[in-house]
């Protein structure tokens, strides 16, 4: 058989190879090229910009009243987009007082009317980037020509839009997102979906719960997750449907609703859920807890920081150490558990949260000494036996 | 004669195909990192750090001998923006004054915490805890002579569901960290593990433990490394991970989770890369319980390190590196092939292999049966030369290629002469440096077979206020 490097060579004087050798180094030209022809546009592309901004800075007022007709910047490309970013960084930051005069602006100006045109009629990256744009005007106007984006083919365009409905902010966007993905159909990454949904549901999160007893499953899961962030009190005995619903994750996110509520119903609902058989529904109960103000909770924290489960332990000790002016009292119902791993979740979590210096000194302080001997030698006790079952390595150092 | 023949033809068709494989990784994250890019204009980090259900993330920072940088790097590292954050520091038995400046910085006091071995150690002296910041906690333990060790104290006293193993000597940036857990944000149930980008740190200058100034280091010895972790990092990690087969998670800035590290046994001590042999336990295990997965590399959350800057400390580090990949593959040898391990086992496993191990041993059997072909007629000496000139050009293209994809998303050295620089020592990247590389490499297989695992110390200047010089 004949030779890979002879062949080539028959094939006409190593001209193959020679001609890969001027390919590669046109390559390297055309990179090296490429990258300085990219810096040096950008600088003068920048500089430029730069100068612009100033000078349209200086008229800011004027562009924004009108005394400036729109015509003046409107068509040159760098100003029409410096207009553009500035108008849109305002509606980003600026109070609510404002953003009228700054989308009126977009309007006179037909800046809003441009990019819904490009929304609607233009493919890929410029689409995509209208449909952003878009999303940060904030306006209604444009909730139809982002909706429109929804129903891409493309994926990217879908997420685009997405975000886009997820920037107004604004309740109405969430309807078309909500009607698309009740469907189960609607194809488009969850964190973009949830971040959409929360940025426009933030205000009227009640629009959720129709739709999560319209849904089943991961769609149903996803949306207990949005709910789960927003809800407030107002959302009332809702919470309480979704904290019995029979999928976990739904009852993991009626929990984390809870920890924004403190009503009556509250502590009861999440004693319930902390008890749940499923770990991180009770772990989303613990984190709840250590969230709301009520004295009640301890009872709650002091049976979770014997759970089974390692995460549940540490929050509930998290919370628990966090309680200042109870940590004595704590301290003694948690030695009372008998609970080596409570123990030790809790101590652990006294020792990150600086205030073990503060309960022994104040032990000492008030002659309670035999309570803290009682936690040593509880402690000393448990790291012998963990030391006896050769599970592990006890390294407790200092005075326990 | 016909063993010259069939060798250069072995040489050519590994050359084509390793540089085509180098092309196809280019482009994949070429295309990667430019929508990564896009997509960080729109990120919301600060819903993030302010959600009080942002999984708490504790940082575990190996120290041996690191008298010169640990306390610039905890304080750096308790200055990252991040909402629950534990940071443990593990002494691994240091024969300097490491302890002891971290005593004097930060006012450690013992602190009364029950350590539960799960993954067994050595011995602990004792657990400290700092007055000045109760988030950080110093393991002072005797030396067990590896990093693996240390890291696994760490992850025993952990008590975050996420760990994130940080080298002494790097620093990270400061929304590096909340970066990184966007990777996990994204989809928590299947992301199990995200590497971040390591840079080289040499030359930049740095205030207060936080980079100032990104510069180019002075010598070319630390320029080359520069151009090689771009390349790793951004064409390679990137490309991998694309494809759910990323092997390896840098040493210096990774996120794991807790449980699935201790299911594994945690970080095997006197794996010479414990880093690659951990990742590539996870793949197996992972694949052997049909769990679905991702490992991930993110490119924006950065981590600066000092590289060596001498030659002797760069062979002993290459050496090493060399080893830790043939401890890690001969004991994994067994997912080569086999169905159950899906893309690990027949792609990126045989590539480790073929194009990673083998490399240096593959060009060097070639440079000599090719010069033996041309000394005696089997190949002309005009192929000859087109041939070297080609490999040359094609690989300086590819280097070239990570300088664009570095230029067109993050660029990070703003400075027109520094890309120049950058540019120029492409050319040199491919003769003679990797040349040099193949002979480090090839020390790292005669000690591994030999037996001789031993962790050589590498000459250090450390993290200073000042530019490197």
């Amino acid at each position: 058989m004949e030779s890979v490097s002879k062949g080539i060579e028959k094939l006409g004087a190593a001209g193959l190879v020679l001609e890969a050798i001027l390919v590669s180094l046109l390559g390297i030209f055309l990179l090296i090229g490429f990258i300085v022809l990219r810096r040096w546009y950008r600088g003068r592309y920048f500089q430029k910009r730069n100068q612009r901004t100033v000078a349209l800075r200086s008229q800011w007022n004027e562009i924004l009243s009108g005394e400036i007709l729109a015509e003046d910047w409107r068509f040159d490309a760098l100003d029409c987009d410096i207009v553009e970013s500035i108008l849109l960084d305002s509606i980003e930051t600026s109070p609510a007082d404002e953003l009228p005069a700054l989308q009126d602006c977009l309007r006179v100006s037909g800046l809003l009317d441009m990019r819904i045109y490009e929304a609607r009629t233009s493919r890929g990256l410029k689409q995509r980037t209208a449909l952003l744009a878009l999303g940060r005007t904030r306006a209604m106007e444009a909730i139809p020509a982002l909706a429109s984006g929804l129903d891409s083919h493309l994926r990217e365009t879908r997420i685009a839009a997405v975000r886009g409905l997820g920037r107004t902010a604004r309740m109405e966007a969430a309807i078309p997102i909500l009607d698309r993905i009740v469907t189960g159909q609607f194809d488009a990454p969850e964190r973009s979906l949830k971040n959409a949904l929360v940025n426009c549901c933030r205000s009227y999160p009640e629009v959720l719960v129709n739709y999560v007893e319209q849904t089943q499953g991961p769609v149903r899961e996803l949306l207990a997750r949005v709910l789960g962030e927003l809800a407030s009190p107002e959302l009332g005995e809702e919470l309480l449907v979704l904290a019995s619903d029979v999928l976990p994750e739904v009852r993991a996110s009626a929990a984390r609703a809870l920890g924004n509520t403190n009503s009556s119903y509250t502590l009861p609902a999440l004693h319930t859920l902390a008890a749940d058989p499923e770990w991180f529904v009770r772990l989303r109960a613990v984190v709840a807890l250590g969230q709301i103000e009520n004295i009640g909770k301890i009872r709650i924290l002091l049976r979770s920081v014997c759970d089974a489960n390692r995460h549940v332990r540490q929050r509930a000790a998290w919370a628990l150490a966090r309680m200042e002016p109870q940590l004595d009292q704590i301290l003694e119902d948690v030695v009372a558990t008998k609970d080596d791993y409570a123990l030790q979740a809790f101590v652990s979590e006294l020792e990150r949260s600086g205030a073990m210096e503060k309960i022994v000194s104040g032990f000492t302080g008030a002659g309670h000494h035999s309570a803290e001997t009682a936690l040593i030698e509880v402690v000393a006790e448990a790291r012998k036996r963990v030391e006896l079952s050769g599970k592990a390595v006890a390294a407790s150092a200092g005075s326990l | 004669m016909h063993f010259l023949a069939i060798s250069n033809d072995t040489l050519f068709i590994y050359y084509a195909l390793s540089n085509v494989i180098y092309l196809g990784l280019l482009i994949v994250a070429i295309v990667k990192n430019v929508r990564h890019r896009h997509r960080l204009g729109s990120q919301r980090l600060e819903l993030v750090k302010a959600s009080p259900f942002t999984p708490p993330i504790t940082l575990i920072v190996p120290a041996h001998n690191e008298e010169r940088s640990i306390v610039g790097s905890v304080g750096a590292l308790l200055g990252l923006e991040y909402p629950c954050l534990e940071v443990i520091v593990v002494n691994d038995g240091s024969d300097d004054a490491t302890m002891e400046k971290l005593r004097q910085a930060y006012q450690l006091q013992t602190a009364r915490i029950l350590y539960i071995a799960d993954i067994a150690t050595a011995p602990l002296h004792a657990i400290y805890r700092s007055r000045l910041d109760p988030r950080l906690f110093v393991l002072d333990k005797e030396a067990a002579g590896c990093k693996a060790d240390a890291i696994n104290a760490g992850i025993n006293a952990a008590t975050s569901p996420y760990i994130c193993v940080v080298d002494a000597d790097s620093i990270l940036e400061k929304e590096s960290l909340i970066r990184i857990m966007a990777g996990v944000f994204a989809d928590p149930g299947r992301v199990v593990a995200v590497g971040g980008i390591v840079r080289v740190l040499n030359g930049s200058r740095v205030v207060n433990n936080q980079i100032e100034e990104v510069r180019l280091p002075k010598s070319p010895i630390e320029v080359m490394q520069v151009i090689e972790y771009l390349r790793a990092f951004l064409v390679g990690r990137e490309a991998w991970a694309g494809f759910n087969m990323l092997p390896i998670i840098s040493g210096a800035f990774g996120v794991f989770q807790r449980d699935l590290v201790l299911q594994v046994g945690g970080f095997r001590t006197h794996a010479v890369g414990e880093d690659l042999d951990l990742v590539i336990r996870m793949h197996r295990r992972l694949r052997e319980n049909h769990r679905a997965y991702h490992i991930d590399f993110i490119p924006d959350p950065t981590c600066w390190t000092e590289v060596p800057n001498d030659l002797k400390s760069l062979a002993r580090q290459r050496a090493r590196w060399h080893k830790g990949l043939i401890d890690t593959l001969w004991p994994n040898r067994d997912m080569l092939f086999r169905a159950r391990y899906g893309r690990v086992g027949w792609l990126i496993l045989p590539y480790m292999w073929i194009f990673e191990f083998f490399a240096p041993i593959i060009e060097v059997v070639g440079y000599t049966t090719i010069i033996l072909a041309v000394i005696s007629g089997v190949l002309s000496k005009s192929f000859f030369l087109q041939f070297l000139l080609f490999g040359y050009a094609f690989a300086t293209l590819i280097s070239i290629g990570s300088v664009l994809l570095e230029e067109m998303t993050f660029r990070r050295y703003s400075d027109w002469r520094e890309v120049a620089r950058l540019l120029i020592y492409c050319l040199f990247e491919h003769f003679p440096y990797r040349q040099l590389t193949m002979v480090w490499r090839l020390q790292g297989i005669w000690q591994y077979l030999r037996g001789d695992l031993q962790w050589r110390s590498m000459k250090r200047v450390g993290i200073s206020t000042d530019p490197v010089a």
